[in-house]
């Protein structure tokens, strides 16, 4: 008679392992079609999960701090109209529903059902097959590393018997990740302070945003050997175009930062190895056909850097609209994963705000970073006599593996002779 | 107040024992070594493995020059002079024992002869004809051993009722002699006192000899030892043992026993029990279960952390090789190196004529487990090797995982089939496949040739045998 039909998690574009952030229903509520029944966020971006049909849950399976992907059975839900049938079974339970008006769907408790651990184990889903396929001497050496050896997935050795460099490659691998969940292993902790002997405190939990910034950011220093240089752009020039660009009143207003980001272009076109990733094990250099820039913006939650695919194809307006677009997408937390990959090098601007200079930290795999502070008229010596000069100081972080000093310093040198006349970007 | 501190105590001068005490001295470690003896070597030394096989030798001599006979040499019937054949044997383990206490000599390990009970987690007192001392320990290692199993209800104080440790003293050589449990103990007695002539029975309370190795092992041993003994009675309990006069008059319950028999001697070889509740364990707080074993970790840990425990006190197989590593495990893990007890196997030989051995997963074990595999078995018939030795009932046996025929376990029998199993353990080790083993030359015409073969058999690239395509 009822019909109780399943509620999946639906194609996530491309995300494979969604955590649980929200979950608005419980047993016994009453969804429309499309209604929010739960919020998952992935990478950076949240999603909503809509019911595909309206009518009644009749079971919620999974719990806030899951991991999801494509097809993961969420809960049950009766398809509406069938209620009746089930007042005849369980009239109890058809009495609380009756009593609930369908539209008041409260949220439920969030924090408290937090349940990591459940994560990790879906994430690695390796199952070995009965004794791992390595030899005494490995397996000792593997017992003084600590390796439970049927985690070792996959052996480099004939027929794929475990190696000891198979474990010394596993061992490096647990490590990085290791460091990024903040274990720190043989890395010193900050020890732990009592803050309250000092005073009144309150302790709020991270967000996740945050949470993933900072493991990135720590990963990220523990890997890269990063030199920051400085330089300034003349951008007087530049600041009038645009102005007269903008007081024609066009649809599209410019802002100084689509201008840098088509300097960017420029510059990485003319060194390539600013548009590039050192592959896994250190050995090679990948360099990148494409230029996708990423930009660093601030949103409630945390930073995020949603990425500009193909910026060398689009002119100042299209770039003004994309950036326009996936700002506003990343404030509102709507930004899908794909569009904070495949990035090849960033731009972190804080001139909106203030300060003179700062030291960025480069989004590897990208291998640079360009810093943009506040720029400020200045007295600039013209041979003569100081003449006043709109300057734009311009951080650039870069990789030292992958870029040394005077690579960096002609890049900058060529990002601010762009930059300081525009006409250069047609030759 | 103690009379001795030993950074590394060791409880036990067997073959665990001694290993355990050099290991831990060579790793920097203040050895001191308990032995209840006046000899280093424990069981195996003194009274099990080594003396076995000097008396197996020259049983295997005996039949060897009775086979020739029959190919044309003629030595005439053999006499014995058990003084000295008991000479040679103790000549041997005299050896051994001399080359022991040179090399805890040269790692100034501390030899304390006695009895030693602990006395705490930290302390233990050892009992001797000059007086008791107190040594105390940062660790200990329990390598306290086995001894045989005594059935209450027998005439134990009878001089005619044999374990194996007085079977190996050759009083005498009875003309009748019963042997209680066909296990390996048992068989490997029973080869000596056959070869220097008793007539032999054996009584089994299982339905094969050697209960435990797969059925297609035994059988040519059992087939073999038919021909030669008077009696294999399987299935079969000893219901009573009387001391008569003229004998010991032993009491069947069996299908095909007797109701009783009459013998000059029994060897009573129905297993070991371990000596865990011989060395005062509760005082120091380690547990020891029912059957007076104690558990250990993988690092041969007792529940006590200082305290280890090795070899047949810590569980079964009892096995020297066993304890051997198990020892080096205890004090590497006291020296702070991480290391475990994890062997795939440990292989078992029986060293009766043919001798029997396997390794690894047993047909027995696959079937109750429902584990998958392919099987082969290659006849000694056709090796010309064993043919050469004037033998053909030998088997190879070798068990591979059916899908990718990763060797799973192995077994021989066969003369000098104990010689041949270290290969198959070394392949288990490595997690060598059936092609691996195929593919890696064998000299020939040797019995290891065999082992090559079994697994080509599992290949199909067998040229050897000519097996029909299915």
């Amino acid at each position: 008679m009822s019909e109780i039909i399943e509620i999946k998690i639906p194609d996530l574009g491309g995300a494979d392992s969604v955590e649980i952030v929200e979950i608005l229903i419980k047993a016994g509520d009453t969804v429309e079609k499309e209604q929010t029944l739960a919020v998952m966020e992935s990478d950076k971006a949240t999603m909503d999960l809509p019911a595909n049909e309206a009518g009644t849950i009749q079971e919620v399976i999974f719990k806030v701090g899951d991991k999801v992907s494509q097809g993961t059975l969420v809960a049950m839900l009766k398809r509406e109209g069938e209620v009746a049938a089930a007042v005849e079974e369980k009239p109890a339970e058809a009495a609380k529903v009756a009593a609930q008006p369908a539209a008041k769907v409260e949220p439920v408790e969030v924090v408290a059902e937090v349940k990591a651990p459940v994560t990790a184990v879906v994430s690695e889903a390796v199952v070995s097959q009965g004794k791992a396929h390595a030899t005494p001497s490995v397996r000792l050496f593997a017992r003084e590393l600590g390796v439970d050896l049927s985690r070792v997935t996959q052996g480099s050795g004939r027929k794929g018997r475990i190696l000891r460099e198979d474990v010394k490659a596993f061992v490096k691998k647990v490590m990085s990740q290791g460091v990024a969940q903040g274990t720190g292993a043989g890395i010193p902790s900050i020890p732990e302070v009592d803050f309250t002997q000092f005073g009144e405190i309150e302790t709020q939990p991270l967000s996740k945003i945050k949470r993933l910034t900072g493991d990135h950011m720590v990963r990220v220093c523990l890997n890269v050997p990063m030199v920051t240089q400085h330089d300034e752009a003349d951008i007087t020039e530049m600041e009038d175009f645009r102005k007269i660009n903008n007081a024609g009143k066009p649809e599209i207003k410019l802002t100084g930062l689509v201008f840098i980001i088509k300097a960017l272009v420029a510059a990485l076109k003319k060194f390539p190895q600013f548009n590039s990733s050192l592959s896994a094990d250190g050995q090679s250099l990948i360099y990148k056909k494409y230029f996708n820039i990423g930009i660093a913006v601030e949103t409630p939650n945390g930073l995020m850097v949603p990425v500009i695919h193909g910026a060398d194809q689009m002119s100042l307006n299209q770039l003004s609209e994309a950036l326009g677009d996936l700002s506003s997408k990343a404030r509102e937390g709507k930004l899908p994963p794909s569009a904070m990959q495949g990035g090849c090098m960033a731009i972190s601007s804080l001139g909106g705000i203030g300060g003179t200079a700062f030291t960025p930290i480069v989004n590897a795999p990208e291998v640079a970073i360009l810093g943009v502070s506040r720029s400020k008229m200045q007295p600039v010596w013209n041979g003569t006599e100081f003449v006043p000069r709109l300057m734009l100081p311009l951080d650039l972080t870069y990789d030292h593996r992958v870029i040394d000093g005077a690579e960096a310093a002609r890049f900058l040198v060529a990002l601010t002779q762009y930059l300081g006349d525009i006409r250069r970007l047609l030759v | 107040m103690s009379d001795i501190h030993a950074e590394v105590l060791v409880l036990g001068g067997g073959p665990g024992g001694y290993t355990a005490a050099f290991r831990a001295a060579d790793l920097g470690k203040k050895v001191t070594l308990i032995e209840r003896y006046p000899v280093i070597g424990g069981v195996c030394l003194n009274v099990g493995c080594i003396p076995s096989k000097a008396l197996l030798h020259m049983a295997q001599i005996i039949h060897e020059v009775d086979e020739v006979a029959s190919h044309g040499i003629k030595y005439g019937k053999p006499s014995f002079e058990l003084e000295k054949i008991k000479g040679w044997k103790e000549g041997i383990t005299k050896s051994l024992n001399t080359g022991l206490a040179a090399l805890i000599k040269q790692r100034k390990i501390t030899l304390v002869h006695g009895v030693g009970s602990f006395a705490s987690a930290n302390s233990i007192v050892v009992e001797s004809e000059s007086g008791s001392q107190t040594i105390s320990f940062d660790h200990a290692i329990i390598a306290a051993g086995s001894q045989p199993t005594e059935i209450p209800v027998f005439p134990n104080d009878d001089p005619r009722l044999w374990d194996s440790t007085d079977a190996l003293e050759l009083h005498e050589v009875p003309k009748k002699l019963l042997i209680v449990g066909g296990g390996i103990i048992g068989l490997e007695m029973a080869t000596v006192y056959h070869a220097l002539g008793s007539q032999i029975s054996v009584v089994e309370l299982m339905d094969q000899i050697i209960p435990g190795c797969d059925a297609d092992l035994v059988r040519p041993l059992h087939k073999r030892i038919k021909k030669q003994y008077e009696n294999i009675w399987l299935e079969t309990k000893v219901e009573e043992i009387k001391s008569l006069k003229k004998g010991l008059k032993v009491s069947f319950s069996g299908k095909k026993a007797p109701e009783s028999e009459t013998f000059d001697a029994v060897l009573v070889a129905v297993g070991r029990r371990p000596n865990g509740f011989k060395i005062a364990a509760e005082k120091a707080g380690v547990k020891v279960d029912d059957m007076g074993f104690i558990q250990v970790d993988e690092q041969q840990r007792t529940n006590i952390d200082n305290i280890f425990a090795i070899g047949d006190i810590a569980g079964n197989p009892m096995l020297a090789h066993k304890a051997v590593h198990e020892g080096k495990v205890a004090a590497e893990v006291i020296s702070g190196i991480k290391a475990g007890f994890d062997a795939l196997t440990i292989p078992a030989v029986a060293y009766t004529d043919p001798e029997v051995t396997w390794m690894g997963l047993t047909e027995n074990q696959a079937k109750k487990d429902g584990i998958e595999y392919d099987k082969a078995s290659f006849p000694w018939a056709a090796s010309g090797r064993s043919l050469s030795l004037g033998r053909n009932e030998g088997i190879t046996k070798i068990l591979c995982d059916k899908e990718t025929g990763r060797i799973l376990g192995a077994g021989m029998v066969g003369p000098n089939a104990g010689e041949l199993i270290a290969e198959a353990v070394l392949a288990l080790e490595m997690g060598a496949d059936a092609e691996d083993i195929g593919l890696s030359i064998h000299p020939h015409p040797s019995l290891s040739e065999t082992f090559g073969f079994a697994a080509e058999m599992i290949t199909g690239t067998i040229t050897d045998l000519y097996i029909k395509k299915k």
